[in-house]
């Protein structure tokens, strides 16, 4: 715990420190990357080409007045028939760069930030991410602290057990008697069994308890798969996009507020973002990548080919057929959050696991206890006054009290 | 006053046989042979040592197992369609029309997968409802006998070669003036004709030959001949008063039976104190379904049919004065009863309706003229807006198939139809097609006997993969939509003909073009509109007053030289198959005959009185010959059957269709045919044989699930009715003893032993109306299709193990007591129960409050829900049984086995195709756990959900089961008994039709029966 915590603090104050002597040698470019962010993210990049050119070296190609006129009015430097304009607009299917009324002193830090981004080395690939997103190290496993308590205790007995062999000789030679015959172990134990006979019924009985409460929940367990976190076809983080970026669930599993399924995204939602964002701050351009390959799409030309082929992610959630559920129901009428059965996704997951058993009893449990919230829901209306009628109360209007454990609300 | 009922004339009798069954809830000694196998004989020897060590094995095995879950991928979408979320069905609207049934309707589609079908409720014809054939056609498209590539000279081909070879023949021919036929069931889309014109205008030999395989060509032939109009008009049923129907099936066979029935059933309703309803008099030959619910039957010979309508039409004229034709005199209780039929229509003119099922003409003259002489042109027949359903021209056929005989035709494409199969000689046109057609090409989408023998196949698609429109009336259209991919390498029928004639145009397009230059320019519209609703109307035509002008003396001469000696065959349709085509569907298949309740076979239909004469039994296998013709059929004996006259079904003995529909049955298409210019569907002189071959074995719902004679369908008449609403539905009240021998009635209903439910936000419950029911069995494939109800097989049926959630119990009724029968009083027991009255009643799980089932349940599987439902918990059912047993209405159903991936039960659970028809939301049940109706509860808590991420209160009738849903007489209301003005409360008046099935026992159904109502005076007739 205070490890992480420590680890924590120590990656926060780097960040810091390295973002206050960055912004201390370009003030500019600070300003610089809220503008080149705001304004024109969606067309360019500063090392690859998109809809518009790469930005690199453009403080080299062109004049600084030249790119001003042109990034306040594109059409203006074109209506002039400047070479390098038209060029330009012809290279790039002629789309015309909208105006954007910036003003000169924004242009300049615009221009001051690309300079900054274009002298950074290319960032590395996969492995050591930039200093704010990296994955926190997975705690110290418990067990190391419980072996060294372990061998702590052992080297403790073992010095006290010498130490009271030893104390023993010191009296049996001070007071002359005998040296008892050595045993071997066996027999040793064979006299300690004998004369312990209660302590070894007492953890007999103890461990057959033991074993057969494990046991039971082990076989309990038989077909249950909470944990199943399979390996998918692309590394897809949703601490990345559900956490860092906070992007809501539902904008991908659009389906849970329609009906039963959540559903897997279809690509073309990825190219919402993806058809801009490029490459990723963990996997670099390797994971997009294969979005691109599923598609067909050629990020260059901006183009769909003919040969798509479909991604075949691993299902995580395999609810049996002889089951119902819906995820409108719970969403969007129950307003339960999708953290309350998928667990801290957006927090903890990388990869998508199965957080919560999935059983019935599980099921039985949350519309036991769960407290419905009927009011400002007009299908409601009459069946709330009749039911506050019956319990008194809306604090004591569960699932349960609405139907919720009757066996034709999830199998048919 | 209540009747007394009887499932089958076996329980009529009181056979020892049939005592035995009714007391043995499991029809036969259960097969615990098959279970332990021939090795298990020797089960005492084998040492418990061995078992110890299986069962310590297995649970090892079993740990192992589980403790490697499978690795289960999840393959989202690349690009997700928009309208497309998984877990949420997509419904579109779309159209069905295969050349005899015609609907439009919903599609409800799944993940790119249609599952269910819905009536489209804003067409005009169809109204919401969908038969039970309409139903099940969601089957078909996953029937794995489909062709999956073009077929040449009986080999799967690519469509570039199909192509080449068959545009350079067709060119050849055309060349050289060879004829060229398209020979097609009714065509009732208006761009395919216009793609047809197409063709023929690029190959001018072509002509357009239209047949049906249950042809209405005579009334076509009639109604031009009367009126000068070459058409079938629509009927108002809703508006007659009266209704005569001449052999014709209108409530689930005839032109427009999900149209007929509507309107039919509105005249027949008796909600919100309606005191008044129609009048049904049916006369025919084999007990036909829209027989079953006539007030009045008059069984006659087909040879009769046109005797009757004849001396109907002289009795009509006599009262409004007009001159009489020949007409040969009836036996004299017929003729007494066609005298009073002929007085209720005088006494409704203008509100009366004759029509008439017989493709003959001058029959068809005669009953026009009737019409006629009622006024009942321009309102309930209309000829201005004529039905197109039925376009096939008998005449053309003939014209067609002898220059086929004469070797004059060069090519023939055959479209949606199966002439080979349903033709009168079907073989001699395979002879001829094979023989004598240089070019030969079927359109078919599945193997059936005449693309067998053509030399390419080019496969259509499956309604619901294709573009189409319909215009089943005249102004009133409905288009269709693709709703899923083509599942195979097969191509629309118009695509096709397009590309042959050159233009290599999409048909979607090519409808679109259609629509804009020749629909909306009559009337503005906008395509996605039509698309999204899937119907739209011009305005109607003013429908007039006609006077027939067709000599009436000659169709009277036609008539009077109608003869036939001996016992006479009727070829007629049944409700599940029709006219075959969907005969490898497993639904239709196992949807027992609403009349005779038997599954998966056809049979020869014989009068009990007939059977007793002969000394035929059930089953006993007997050979009809009729001229050459000879099958050999097993007989059921069938009260209502004319005396002297045998019926058959159409549909069975299919040869190439697939694997659950090949050679079950027998054809009868054979025994129909072609002389006069017309096709007759009965034949004169059959000489009917039994053989020494042992008795076949027929599977039947019919004597099963006995409800122990008691009175469970309550029947009254519509005069004891107005004098007393609560007529025939007295309370059945219970002798209470009190004190010292002291004794009081009480109400069943009184006596509870526990206490009562809370009730939840919802109080599920249905209303049937038995009143409406016309027992068409629609509900039955709707819940198959919503609750993926196992297919079981012939055998299982067999053994009363069908697993359908709703049947419907038909019971025949007869004045005799059963008692009398018994000391031996046979004669006065032989009429009613020859020919009897017939009552339908859907029963499905009542839902009771105070349910036998829950209780005797050992690991509490099946419980009782705060919302009124009886709940059945598959995965936590051990299969002791002991519900059904306790069950009072033996709704309850048993998985004798796993049914899915089961070579022994090798239908559409079977394959990975038929598969994709199932239902996501709905478990497939697993062997050895009991099922039953679940009132569609993933349909109400899917409307429950709606509701709730609305914030909005659920509206009565928002959410239906599917058995209400489908029903096309509204005779199930579902809805919710805590919503004070809903529909079930409405209805739900126990001190005039309401009563809960078996009220005795006050198991508290949520489930209750309106009594059912007959336009008759008791007493006055039979």
């Amino acid at each position: 715990m205070s490890n992480r915590y420590i680890t924590r603090h120590i990656t926060f104050l780097v960040t810091v420190i390295s973002i206050a002597l960055f912004s201390f040698t370009s003030a500019n470019a600070q300003d610089g990357e809220a503008l080149f962010k705001a304004n024109c993210t969606s067309c360019h990049a500063v090392k690859e080409k998109m809809i518009g050119p790469a930005l690199k070296g453009i403080g080299n190609r062109r004049s600084e007045e030249w790119l001003i006129k042109w990034i306040k009015n594109s059409q203006a430097v074109l209506k002039t028939g400047d070479e390098y304009a038209v060029k330009i607009f012809n290279d790039y299917n002629k789309v015309a760069m909208p105006s954007f009324g910036l003003k000169d002193e924004e242009v300049k830090a615009i221009l001051a930030y690309v300079k900054a981004e274009e002298q950074k080395p290319d960032a590395p690939v996969a492995g050591a991410p930039a200093g704010g997103t990296t994955p926190v190290q997975e705690s110290q496993p418990i067990w190391l602290y419980l072996l060294i308590a372990a061998s702590i205790l052992y080297l403790l007995s073992a010095v006290l057990g010498r130490v009271q062999h030893t104390l023993a000789r010191t009296v049996r030679q001070n007071e002359g008697l005998p040296e008892p015959a050595p045993k071997t172990r066996w027999e040793s134990f064979r006299h300690w069994f004998r004369n312990n006979k209660k302590l070894v019924a007492v953890i007999l009985i103890f461990l057959t308890l033991y074993g057969s409460v494990k046991g039971w929940y082990s076989l309990q367990s038989i077909g249950i798969s909470q944990g199943y976190t399979p390996e998918q076809p692309i590394a897809y983080s949703h601490i990345l996009h559900a956490g860092d970026l906070q992007i809501p669930c539902v904008y991908c599993h659009s389906g849970a507020e329609r009906g039963k399924v959540a559903g897997i995204p279809s690509a073309n939602v990825c190219m919402n973002c993806h058809k801009y964002v490029r490459k990723g701050p963990t996997t670099g351009t390797a994971e997009i990548a294969k979005i691109y390959k599923a598609l067909d799409y050629d990020p260059d030309k901006g183009t769909y080919g003919p040969n798509q082929t479909p991604i075949q992610w691993v299902r995580v959630h395999n609810l049996p057929d002889l089951a119902y559920f819906n995820h409108a129901q719970h969403y969007v009428v129950g307003k339960v959050a999708c953290q309350t059965c998928h667990g801290p996704v957006q927090d903890s997951m990388t990869v998508a696991g199965q957080y919560s058993p999935l059983t019935m009893g599980w099921c039985i449990n949350c519309h036991r206890t769960t407290k419905v919230n009927m009011a400002g829901n007009a299908y409601y209306n009459d069946f709330h006054k009749q039911l506050l009628s019956k319990y008194g109360a809306d604090s004591l209007l569960t699932v349960q009290t609405i139907g919720g454990l009757e066996c034709a609300r999830c199998h048919y | 006053m209540s009747k007394k009922y009887w499932k089958g004339v076996e329980e009529l009798r009181n056979d020892a046989e049939f005592v035995r069954l009714k007391n043995n809830e499991f029809y036969e000694n259960l097969p615990l042979d098959q279970v332990i196998e021939k090795k298990a004989q020797d089960v005492n020897t084998t040492p418990r040592r061995d078992f110890l060590k299986f069962l310590g094995f297995s649970v090892a095995a079993a740990s192992l197992a589980a403790c490697e879950a499978p690795v289960r991928k999840t393959i989202p979408y690349l690009i997700r369609p928009d309208q497309i979320t998984p877990g949420i069905a997509n419904w579109y609207a779309s159209s069905y029309f295969d050349g005899y049934d015609y609907c439009s309707v919903i599609v409800k589609t799944r993940e790119g997968r249609p599952i269910k079908l819905e009536g489209n409720p804003l067409n005009a014809v169809t109204k919401g409802g969908v038969n039970a054939r309409v139903q099940a056609s969601i089957l078909s498209l996953y029937d794995d006998a489909r062709y999956k590539t073009p077929i040449s000279g009986g080999n799967p081909s690519s469509w570039e070669v199909t192509d080449k070879a068959i545009i350079e023949k067709l060119t050849a021919i055309a060349a050289k003036g060879g004829k060229i036929r398209i020979l097609s069931s009714t065509i009732i889309s208006p761009s395919t004709k216009k793609v047809i014109a197409d063709f023929a205008a690029k190959y001018p030999t072509t002509k357009h030959v239209v047949y049906d395989s249950v042809s209405a060509s005579a009334m076509r032939q009639a109604n031009q001949e009367s009126f000068g109009l070459n058409v079938i008009p629509s009927y108002n049923f809703d508006k007659a008063n009266v209704i005569v129907a001449l052999d014709a099936d209108f409530l689930v066979n005839w032109i427009s039976p999900v149209e007929h029935a509507r309107q039919y059933a509105e005249t027949r309703k008796l909600n919100g104190g309606k005191k008044s309803m129609s009048r049904h008099i049916q006369v025919e030959s084999a007990l036909s379904v829209t027989g079953s619910n006539a007030d009045l039957r008059i069984p006659v010979k087909p040879s009769q049919q046109g005797a009757v309508a004849a001396n109907l039409y002289n009795a009509v004229a006599a009262g409004t004065g007009a001159s009489a034709i020949a007409a040969s005199a009836l036996d004299a209780e017929t003729a007494k009863k066609i005298a009073s039929v002929a007085k209720e229509l005088l006494e409704n003119k203008g509100k009366s309706l004759v029509v008439c099922g017989v493709n003959n003409t001058a029959i068809q003259n005669v009953v026009n003229g009737i019409n006629s002489l009622l006024d009942n042109y321009g309102t309930t027949i209309d000829l201005d807006n004529a039905n197109h359903l039925r376009q096939g021209s008998d005449t053309d056929l003939t014209a067609f198939l002898d220059e086929l005989n004469k070797g004059e035709v060069a090519a023939v494409f055959v479209y949606n139809s199966n002439p080979v199969y349903t033709l009168p000689n079907g073989a001699a046109f395979a002879q001829d097609l094979t023989k004598k057609v240089e070019l030969s090409v079927s359109f078919s989408d599945r193997p059936d006997e005449t693309s067998a023998v053509c030399n390419y196949v080019s496969p259509d698609h499956h309604a619901f993969e294709s573009w189409s429109d319909a215009e089943p009336r005249t102004g009133i259209y409905s288009v269709g939509q693709p709703t899923i991919a083509p599942l195979f390498s097969t191509r629309q029928a118009e695509e096709s003909l397009l590309l042959w004639s050159g233009n290599p145009t999409n048909f979607h397009d090519y409808m679109a073009a259609y629509w804009s230059s020749a629909i909306f320019s009559k009337t503005s519209g906008s395509w996605n509109k039509v698309l999204q609703d899937g119907v739209f109307e011009l305005p109607a035509a003013v429908t007039k007053n006609y006077k027939t002008s067709a000599n009436l003396n000659t169709a009277a001469e036609t008539i009077g030289k109608m003869s036939a000696s001996g016992f006479e065959l009727v070829i007629y349709e049944k409700v599940g198959l029709g006219n075959g085509q969907q005969a490898n569907n497993p639904w239709l298949q196992e949807l027992p005959d609403p009349i005779s309740k038997v599954t998966w076979d056809n049979y020869i239909a014989v009068s009990p009185k007939d059977a007793r004469e002969k000394g035929w039994k059930q089953g006993n296998v007997v050979t009809v010959k009729a001229g050459t013709i000879s099958v050999k059929a097993p007989v059921v004996i069938q009260p209502g059957q004319a005396f002297g006259t045998a019926s058959l079904a159409i549909g069975y003995g299919r040869t190439v269709a697939g694997r659950v529909a090949d050679n079950r049955g027998v054809n009868a298409y054979p025994f129909t045919s072609l002389t006069g210019g017309n096709i007759n569907m009965s034949v004169g002189g059959v000489d009917i044989q039994k053989t020494a071959d042992e008795d076949y074995m027929l599977a039947a719902t019919q004597t099963h699930h006995t409800m122990m004679g008691r009175a469970i369908v309550k029947e009254t008449s519509l005069a004891e009715y107005i004098k007393d609403p609560k007529a025939g539905n007295e309370d059945e009240l219970l002798t209470i003893k009190v004190g010292k021998g002291e004794e009081v009635k009480k109400k069943a209903g009184d006596l509870n032993l526990w206490g009562d439910f809370d009730n939840g936000n919802h109080h599920w419950g249905m209303s049937i109306d038995l009143n409406s029911c016309i027992g068409c069995g629609a509900c039955v494939v709707a819940c198959t299709a919503e609750n993926n109800v196992s297919v079981v097989g012939k055998d299982e049926v067999n053994r009363s193990r069908e697993m359908h959630w709703i049947r419907i119990d038909r019971y025949y009724s007869s004045d005799a007591d059963p008692k009398e029968g018994e000391s031996g009083d046979i004669k006065k027991m032989e009429d009613p129960s020859d020919m009897p009255r017939v009552v339908f009643q859907p029963v499905m799980c009542q839902h009771c409050a105070h349910a036998p089932c829950e209780t005797v349940c050992p690991v509490i599987a099946t419980s009782h829900s705060s919302e009124g439902l009886n709940q059945m918990t598959y995965n936590r059912c051990v299969g002791t049984r002991y519900c059904a047993n306790n069950c009072p209405y033996k709704v309850r159903r048993f998985n004798w086995f796993r049914y899915t991936d089961n070579p022994q039960f090798d239908f559409n659970m079977n394959n990975d195709l038929g598969k994709m028809v199932l239902n996501p939301d709905v478990v497939v049940r697993s062997r050895g756990v009991m099922e039953k109706c679940s009132m569609c509860v993933q349909r109400l808590q899917d409307g429950k959900l709606t509701a709730k991420k609305e914030g909005r209160k659920l509206v009565d009738g928002e959410v239906k089961t599917a058995c209400a849903q489908s029903c096309p007489t509204h005779a199930i209301t579902f809805g919710d008994y805590n919503i004070p003005d809903s529909e079930l409360n409405k209805m739900w008046n126990p001190d005039e039709r309401s009563y809960h099935l078996l009220g005795e026992l006050n198991v508290q159904p949520n489930v209750y029966y309106q009594t059912k109502v007959r336009n008759i005076e008791e007493g006055k007739e039979a």
